[in-house]
């Protein structure tokens, strides 16, 4: 059957798009946060990498003798924090599309192309993460000054915290390219059709096979470390540095690969033992995708790993100082202990971020169960702190389980660090503490959302 | 009943009087105010003016008096309901979706899942107490959602277009289930736009523009009754 209608000439996806765009962009009467929480999003995102950026790049200024000391754990850092960064990335990303789902059938319906569909969705992904940006460049002028009074060999790093002018473009630019392919990422996983948009596949199970793979990755790297001495021999520092490094990734792979693995198993046991509504829930909320519940947390999974290192590293090191050290290597001491701190709180935070922008996607798209549930009586509470524990418990058993992960490979270190550098012991603790309640602060926020879904039912039934 | 901003009252001189032990179905045309009557009723709406008594097991309570908690406290203990959607929760199984209506008063988790396996038995969901929603027939889901509602012994059910969404036989089946708990001594207040459900049910009441214009209980007391079909035209 052929429709056309006498006159109209065809256009192209693109020419399309670019005129729906701004019937779209102008849409939504009373969803404005559905509109913001995204931009806000892309903003602490883009905030987060440029305050990341400009902290690593500082120790960069530095060219004495321990400089590139400072430059190599920072790059370490960075690297860490990234993982959690791309996760909250990812999270707005995820975000911005799922609020565009219902429109995208609609248009199907009205007979648009998928090109038209994906062009209008990456459009819309883009302007959202360019607003954003931009509004995170603005939160990194004005937070970046509080992260210039962190000291490292005894002076504030002040304004070597800001990064070159040209940085910020250029992150704006990365943000908002990267939301445009997680758009792109995000329509291959589901399926538009005029009735409606659904997955293609059911969610992630997590299998066991993840356990043995991780088992033979972290055989691999515990073979590694014992070989150090040897390695040594044969090929000096660079080879001890080299197997030291790989064994590190090979641990963090092998997390990675059980962490789903174990969010599920300890999901199903709860799910038979829950005795009440909201751990029942929350459980079964775990269970509906354990790589997405991980995923939320994980960044937290290697700073945990990192910070027991980092901990028990330093006792040794502080045991083993003498008077006669020299200042430069008394501060370097004293910097890594405060830069393995400023890394675990800044994952925490981001890991913050994407449990915040993540359960309130969750509850912005579960509003139709919050109404029926309301309308059955259900106490608004059930569901809120179903939802916290489905994070808080997951989180639980990931930085708790990384850090013991590290404490059994540094069996003796560990126990021997608490007798002999209490103090630092409970300042990592501290840290650990603030960073949960963070979280659990983040996880809180989307209940806010509730009364306001439940103001206006008939938006969402 | 007045929703703020609304031009026109969406229930206006509604007076309803039910009695324990029937079936009264509501008709009406799409905004007629079918669903704010069920609301009301249910607690779920508090009207703008007049009452909504409901006799409850610890005497006659002014429904559109009490606060959110105890509107909510009602609907959960003495209520149930059957919606077109079932209103069940994805994550859960069926067997979890009608225990947590009895966890949700206080009930060990043992004791509330064995009750809901009795009652989903009953209502010929053997086998399936583990089946998640995505597992189940609509007609399956909808026994579910009934077995909820009985399962904390509420006495008054409360049905929105609990057929909507299925096929003839089906639909027969469901009512037939709901019908069933009426006999068994609850009371069934049913929406809906099928005349063959009202037909089924032991009175019917029509509204238009949030008026009753009939009702077969009034008509039958003055001597002559309208059929649900001929008032719904």
């Amino acid at each position: 059957m052929n429709a056309a209608v006498p006159g109209a000439r065809p256009t192209g996806a693109l020419v399309t798009a670019v005129r729906l765009a701004p019937l779209f962009a102008r849409r939504r009467d009373g969803d404005r946060l559905a509109l913001w929480l995204p931009v806000v999003s892309f903003a602490v995102v883009t905030a987060l990498l440029e305050l990341v950026a400009g902290g690593a790049q500082a120790f960069f200024r530095w060219d004495d003798d321990l400089a590139s000391t400072y430059q190599t754990l920072a790059v370490i850092a960075l690297v860490l924090l990234l993982v959690p960064l791309g996760t909250v990335g990812a999270s707005a990303a995820r975000l911005a599309a799922r609020r565009r789902d219902e429109r995208l059938s609609s248009l199907r319906l009205l007979g648009a192309t998928t090109g038209t569909v994906t062009t209008l969705t990456v459009l819309e992904a883009a302007a959202t993460a360019f607003v954003g940006a931009l509004a995170g460049t603005l939160l990194y002028g004005v937070t970046a000054p509080l992260l210039g009074l962190l000291q490292f060999r005894g002076e504030a790093l002040g304004a070597q915290v800001w990064v070159p002018w040209w940085w910020l473009p250029l992150a704006v630019a990365v943000v908002t390219l990267l939301a445009a392919a997680s758009a792109v990422a995000g329509l291959r996983a589901v399926v538009v059709t005029p009735l409606g948009v659904r997955t293609r596949q059911r969610p992630g199970t997590a299998h066991w096979v993840r356990v043995v793979i991780a088992g033979a990755v972290l055989l691999a790297g515990l073979g590694l470390m014992q070989l150090l001495g040897v390695l040594g021999q044969m090929g000096g520092i660079v080879a001890i540095v080299g197997a030291l490094a790989a064994s590190f990734g090979a641990m963090l792979l092998a997390l990675d690969a059980l962490g789903p693995w174990f969010v599920r198993v300890r999901a199903r046991r709860q799910a038979r033992k829950a005795a009440t509504v909201p751990r029942l829930l929350a459980a079964r909320m775990i269970l509906e995708d354990p790589k997405a519940t991980w995923r939320q947390v994980s960044g937290v999974a290697m700073t945990s790993f990192v910070g027991v290192f980092g901990a028990v590293g330093l006792a040794m090191a502080n045991l083993s100082a003498t008077e006669d050290m020299a200042a430069d290597e008394r501060w370097l001491m004293h910097d890594i202990s405060t830069g393995v701190l400023v890394t675990v709180a800044g994952s925490f935070l981001m890991v913050a971020c994407s449990v915040g922008i993540n359960q309130a996607a969750a509850t912005l798209d579960r509003a139709a169960v919050h109404v029926s549930l309301d309308r059955l009586g259900v106490p608004r509470t059930v569901m809120a702190e179903a939802s916290r524990r489905s994070v808080m418990s997951a989180l639980w058993m990931v930085a708790g389980g990384s850090a013991l992960c590290a404490a059994v490979l540094l069996f003796p270190l560990v126990g021997f660090a608490i007798f002999v550098q209490p103090i630092a012991v409970a300042t990592a603790l501290a840290v650990f503490a603030a960073g949960f309640g963070a979280v659990r602060g983040a996880a809180a926020l989307s209940a806010r959302l509730v009364p306001g879904i439940l103001a206006r039912p008939e938006r969402v039934l | 009943m007045q929703y703020p901003g609304g031009a026109t009252p969406a229930l206006d001189a509604v007076d309803l009087d039910i009695a324990p032990g029937t079936s009264v179905a509501v008709m009406g045309a799409s905004g007629s105010g079918k669903t704010t009557l069920l609301h009301c009723l249910a607690g779920i709406l508090r009207p703008t003016a007049g009452s909504v008594t409901f006799a409850s097991g610890s005497g006659p309570v002014d429904v559109a008096t009490l606060g959110d908690d105890a509107r909510a406290r009602l609907r959960r203990e003495e209520l149930g309901f059957v919606f077109q959607q079932g209103l069940l929760l994805g994550e859960l199984t069926a067997l979890e979706n009608v225990a947590v209506a009895r966890m949700l008063g206080g009930v060990p988790r043992a004791q509330a899942e064995a009750e809901a396996a009795q009652w989903l038995t009953h209502l010929g969901l053997a086998g399936m107490e583990q089946r998640r929603l995505g597992e189940l027939s609509g007609g399956q889901a909808q026994r579910v959602a009934i077995a909820r509602a009985q399962v904390t012994g509420a006495r008054l059910i409360f049905a929105d277009e609990p057929t909507g969404a299925l096929d003839s036989t089906t639909s027969e089946e469901v009512l037939d289930l709901l019908l069933a708990a009426v006999a068994a001594g609850r009371t069934l207040v049913v929406v809906t736009h099928d005349a063959d459900v009202a037909r089924r049910c032991a009175r019917t009441v029509v509204l238009r523009d949030g008026r009753v214009v009939s009702d077969t209980a009034l008509a039958a007391a003055a001597g002559g009754a309208a059929t649900p079909g001929e008032v719904a035209r």
